[in-house]
C-alpha cells in the first residue's frame, strides 16, 4: 500500500512507539501521585514538555497537553475570546471555523476574511476586518487542504500594531514539524498535535504566551495549571516528545528532500486532467490537485483499490460535495468535485511518489474509459 | 405461590375463521422467535398466550420484545397464582395502588369455579377496601383496575393494565415481498409497512461503489438491521448498479438517468424475488415526492415488471414518514450523510413526466439483457 495521506495522520515513527511502550509499560503511575514512581513520571511529562517548548519557542511560552488538535483549538477560542469581535478565515480547519459558527450563534461578532486561489488569507483584508474591539484573531498557519503557508509571524506583528490588545491564535497542526516555525512574540498561542508528525493519536497541545489568561476548559484535578484537568496522557505525551525530537533534528533535510518528490510527483501527474492547487511555495508535505469533470471521492475509491491511499481533503455530503475552503480558494465549478489531496510524511519513499504517480494516471484513464 | 407473567392478546386472527389454526402456529413461532435467548415457556391458552417460567427481573427485555411483534393486540404483565381468595388477594394488593379509586373486574373462564364474577368483585374488592382504608371503589371511571381472570386447571391471572401491543398481522401470513431499500428515511418504513400487514419482507440494496461510499453500505444494514426485529428477515441482499450507471450516463439523456436507473432496479429486484419465492416489489414511493416519484415516474417503472409493486407510503406526506420512522428507530440511521446511488450523477434537470417512448427509445442505446446479467452477478447476501 502506498499511503499519500499523511497530513490525515502519519505512521508512528518506531522510536515513538518504542517510547510509548516504555511509559505504558514503566510509567503507569499517576503523575500527581506522591510516591517516587509518581515523581518520576510527573518529571518525565515535564521534561517532554520542556522539550518541545524548546523546539519552537522560548521562555515566554508554556504548553497545555490537550487530546488533539482539535480540542487545542477549542480550548484557545473559548477560553479566550471575550467581549468585542473575532477575526478569522475561511481556509481555517473546521476545529477552528466549527467553533467560529459556535460562537457567532452565541452573539460574538465573527469576521471572516476571504482566501487567495492557493488557500492563503487576504491579509489585507483580514487586516480591515480588525478594529479596536478585536478580542481575538485566528489564522491557520498551514492550511489544511491546500498546503498554502500564512505568514503568521508578520500578520501577528500588523495585527497588534492595529489593535495591542487584541489576542493572536494560530492553529499549526500541518506546520508543526513540517516546516520552520518559532514563535514570536506577537504569537499568543499555537496549536499543535502528536498524530500528524509520527506520534499517536490521543495527543495534542496548546503553546500559550505566559501571563495569557485562559480560562479552565475541563474542571477537575488540577492538571495543566488548572486550565485543562485530566490525569496526563503519559505514553503520549512522551510519544509526541519522542517523534517531535526526531523530526525537528532533520527538519530542513526532510522538507527540501519532500519538497523534491512533491514535484517529482506533480510532474508526472497526466497534466490533461489535473490542475494544480497547491501553491510552489506552500508546504512541501502537501500537493493538492483536481480533476476535471472527475469526482474526488470515487477517485480515492478505485485508487484504494488500486493500492494507493490519498485524501479528498474534504467531507462529502449529497447536499454540497465539495470543500467549503477549496471552494473559498475561486476554484472553477467543474474542478470542486475532483479535488484529490496527495501528502507525505517525512517517512515517504521516492519510489512510493513514482510507482504512486504511474497508478495515479492509470486510474484517472480507466475512470474516463468508463464514464465515456 | 405466585409467579410474574406476561399475557399477550393477539390481532384480527379470531377474525380468520377456518385459517385460525394456521395464522395461531405462525404468531407462536414469531414469539417463541422475538423470546429467543431469554428463559420462558410460552403456552397458547384460550384466545390468548402467556408467557410464564422467565426471570422476573428480565420482564421489561420481555415487555420491550413482544410490543415489536406484528400481530400483539394487547399485552399485561400480571401475577399468576391460585384461584382461591386469599391467593387472589395477595396479587391483588400487589397490582392496586393504595390510595384512590379502583375497581375489580373479574372474568370466569373456568365456570367450574364455585362463585360468580360479580361474587369475586364483590368478595377481592371488600378485602381490598379493609386493606388500605385511603382507596375507595368508582365502578364508572376508576383511577385503577385489577383485572381477575379465572381459569382453567385452578389458575388465576390477576393484572392491572392493558398495554397497547403493535397490532397488524403475524409476519409470514401475507406472503413475500422484495423490499428496495436504499439509506433514506422512506423505504425502511414501507418494509415496516408491509411487515404490519404479516408479510415476509426480503431487503435488496443497490449500490454503486466506488462512486458511492462502502460505509453507505454499512448504514443499509444497519437499517435493515433495526426493522428485522418487526420483519424477521435476517438478511441484506446487495446488487452493484455501476455499470448500468455509467453505461445510461454515458450513453443516455442525462434528464433521464434516475427513470432508466430505476427501471433497471425493478428488472433486478423482479428476477432475484422470482427465484426467492417472492411476490411482489415494494417501494418506499410516495406520490409526487421527488422527480422519479410521479405517476409517470411510477408508470415507467411498473412497465418493465409482471410481479406487482406495492408502494404502501404512496399516500403519505414526508412528515408522516418521518413521524413512523422516528417511532421505528430508523430515521437517525436514515438522515446519516451517506450517498445512495440516486444521488450519484444526478441530472440538473430530472425528468418529471418521462414519457414512456422516449423512454424506450433512450433504453435502445443499452444492452438492457447483458447489463442485468451482469449486475446479478454481482449478488451478495449480507446475514446478521
Amino acid at each position: 500500500m502506498i499511503y499519500l495521506d499523511n497530513a490525515a495522520t502519519t505512521r508512528p515513527l518506531k522510536k515513538a512507539v518504542a517510547d510509548a511502550t516504555r511509559a505504558i509499560n514503566e510509567l503507569y503511575y499517576n503523575p500527581s501521585a506522591l510516591y517516587a514512581g509518581g515523581i518520576q513520571t510527573h518529571k518525565e511529562i515535564s521534561k517532554a514538555r520542556e522539550e518541545l517548548i524548546s523546539l519552537i519557542a522560548d521562555e515566554r511560552f508554556e504548553l497545555l497537553f490537550a487530546s488533539c488538535g482539535t480540542e487545542a483549538d477549542n480550548q484557545a477560542l473559548f477560553g479566550c475570546v471575550g467581549r468585542g469581535n473575532f477575526v478569522t478565515t475561511e481556509g481555517e480547519h473546521a476545529a477552528v471555523y466549527e467553533c467560529a459558527k459556535e460562537l457567532k450563534r452565541r452573539g460574538t461578532d465573527v469576521r471572516f476574511a476571504s482566501l487567495n486561489r492557493d488557500g492563503s488569507v487576504k491579509v489585507e483584508e483580514l487586516l480591515r476586518l480588525v478594529d479596536e474591539h478585536t478580542s481575538l484573531v485566528s489564522v491557520i498557519h498551514v492550511n489544511n487542504e491546500t498546503g498554502a503557508v500564512n505568514p503568521i509571524a508578520q500578520i501577528a506583528e500588523k495585527v497588534k500594531k492595529k489593535n495591542a490588545r487584541a489576542l493572536f491564535m494560530s492553529d499549526g497542526v500541518q506546520a508543526f514539524g513540517k516546516i520552520p516555525v518559532h514563535l514570536s512574540g506577537n504569537i499568543d498561542l499555537y496549536s499543535v498535535s502528536a498524530h500528524k508528525i509520527g506520534a499517536l493519536k490521543g495527543t495534542g497541545a496548546l503553546y500559550k504566551r505566559k501571563n495569557l489568561n485562559l480560562s479552565p476548559y475541563l474542571f477537575g484535578g488540577g492538571q495543566e495549571g488548572g486550565k485543562r484537568s485530566g490525569t496526563e496522557n503519559v505514553f503520549g505525551i512522551l510519544a509526541f516528545a519522542s517523534a517531535a525530537k526526531q523530526t525537528f533534528s532533520s527538519l530542513k533535510e526532510n522538507g527540501a528532500r519532500i519538497a523534491r518528490y512533491r514535484e517529482m510527483f506533480y510532474e508526472k501527474l497526466d497534466k490533461s486532467v489535473f490542475s494544480r492547487i497547491s501553491p510552489q511555495e506552500g508546504t512541501p508535505y502537501i500537493l493538492t490537485v483536481a480533476a476535471r469533470g472527475l469526482r474526488g471521492e470515487t477517485l480515492v475509491r478505485m485508487l484504494s483499490d488500486n493500492g494507493v491511499y490519498a485524501g479528498t481533503g474534504s467531507a462529502c455530503s449529497s447536499k454540497k460535495p465539495y470543500s467549503r475552503v477549496i471552494e473559498a480558494c475561486g476554484v472553477e465549478k467543474e474542478l470542486l468535485n475532483g479535488v484529490l489531496r496527495f501528502s507525505f510524511s517525512q517517512e515517504t519513499e521516492e519510489r512510493e511518489i513514482q510507482e504512486g504517480a504511474d497508478i495515479v494516471n492509470r486510474v484517472v484513464k480507466e475512470y474516463y474509459g468508463r464514464m465515456g | 405461590m405466585k409467579e410474574k407473567v406476561v399475557i399477550i392478546r393477539y390481532a384480527e386472527i379470531h377474525l380468520k375463521g377456518k385459517n385460525r389454526g394456521f395464522f395461531e402456529r405462525l404468531f407462536t413461532v414469531n414469539l417463541e422467535r422475538c423470546l429467543k435467548g431469554l428463559r420462558h415457556e410460552l403456552r397458547r391458552t384460550s384466545g390468548r398466550y402467556l408467557v410464564e417460567k422467565f426471570d422476573p427481573d428480565r420482564v421489561e427485555e420481555i415487555e420491550s420484545r413482544i410490543s415489536n411483534v406484528f400481530g400483539v393486540h394487547s399485552y399485561s404483565v400480571g401475577l399468576k397464582t391460585e384461584a382461591d381468595f386469599d391467593a387472589i388477594l395477595e396479587c391483588a394488593l400487589e397490582v392496586c395502588p393504595e390510595e384512590g379509586t379502583f375497581k375489580v373486574e373479574t372474568h370466569r373462564g373456568d365456570k367450574r369455579f364455585p362463585y360468580t364474577s360479580m361474587e369475586v368483585n364483590a368478595e377481592i374488592g371488600a378485602r381490598l377496601l379493609a386493606a388500605h382504608p385511603k382507596l375507595s371503589v368508582d365502578v364508572h371511571s376508576p383511577a385503577a383496575y385489577v383485572y381477575v381472570d379465572i381459569r382453567e386447571r385452578g389458575a388465576a391471572l390477576v393484572f392491572g393494565e392493558f398495554k397497547k401491543g403493535r397490532g397488524g398481522m403475524p409476519v409470514g401470513a401475507s406472503g413475500k415481498g422484495m423490499l428496495l431499500i436504499s439509506g433514506g428515511i422512506d423505504s425502511p418504513v414501507a418494509g415496516y409497512m408491509m411487515a404490519k400487514r404479516g408479510m415476509q419482507v426480503d431487503c435488496l440494496h443497490f449500490h454503486s461503489y466506488p462512486h458511492t461510499n462502502e460505509l453507505a453500505k454499512e448504514k443499509v444494514v444497519s437499517l435493515a438491521k433495526t426493522i428485522s426485529k418487526f420483519t424477521n428477515a435476517y438478511r441484506l441482499t446487495t446488487i452493484s448498479v455501476t455499470r448500468i450507471q455509467e453505461e445510461i450516463h454515458a450513453k443516455c439523456a442525462p434528464e433521464l438517468n434516475v427513470t432508466l436507473l430505476r427501471r433497471f432496479m425493478f428488472r433486478l429486484a423482479e428476477r432475484l424475488a422470482k427465484k426467492r419465492g417472492g411476490q411482489c416489489l415494494i417501494t418506499g414511493e410516495s406520490l409526487g415526492q421527488v422527480a422519479s416519484q410521479t405517476i409517470e415516474g411510477m408508470t415507467s417503472s411498473n412497465a418493465v415488471v409482471a410481479l406487482p409493486v406495492l408502494r404502501p407510503l404512496v399516500g403519505f406526506d414526508k412528515d408522516e414518514i418521518i413521524e413512523i420512522s422516528r417511532k421505528i428507530g430508523t430515521y437517525e440511521i436514515s438522515v446519516e450523510p451517506y450517498e445512495d446511488c440516486c444521488t450519484v450523477f444526478l441530472p440538473d434537470f430530472p425528468a418529471i413526466k418521462p414519457k414512456l417512448s422516449f423512454i424506450e427509445e433512450e433504453e435502445k442505446k443499452l444492452d438492457v439483457e447483458g447489463l442485468v446479467e451482469d449486475a446479478l452477478a454481482s449478488v451478495e447476501v449480507i446475514s446478521f
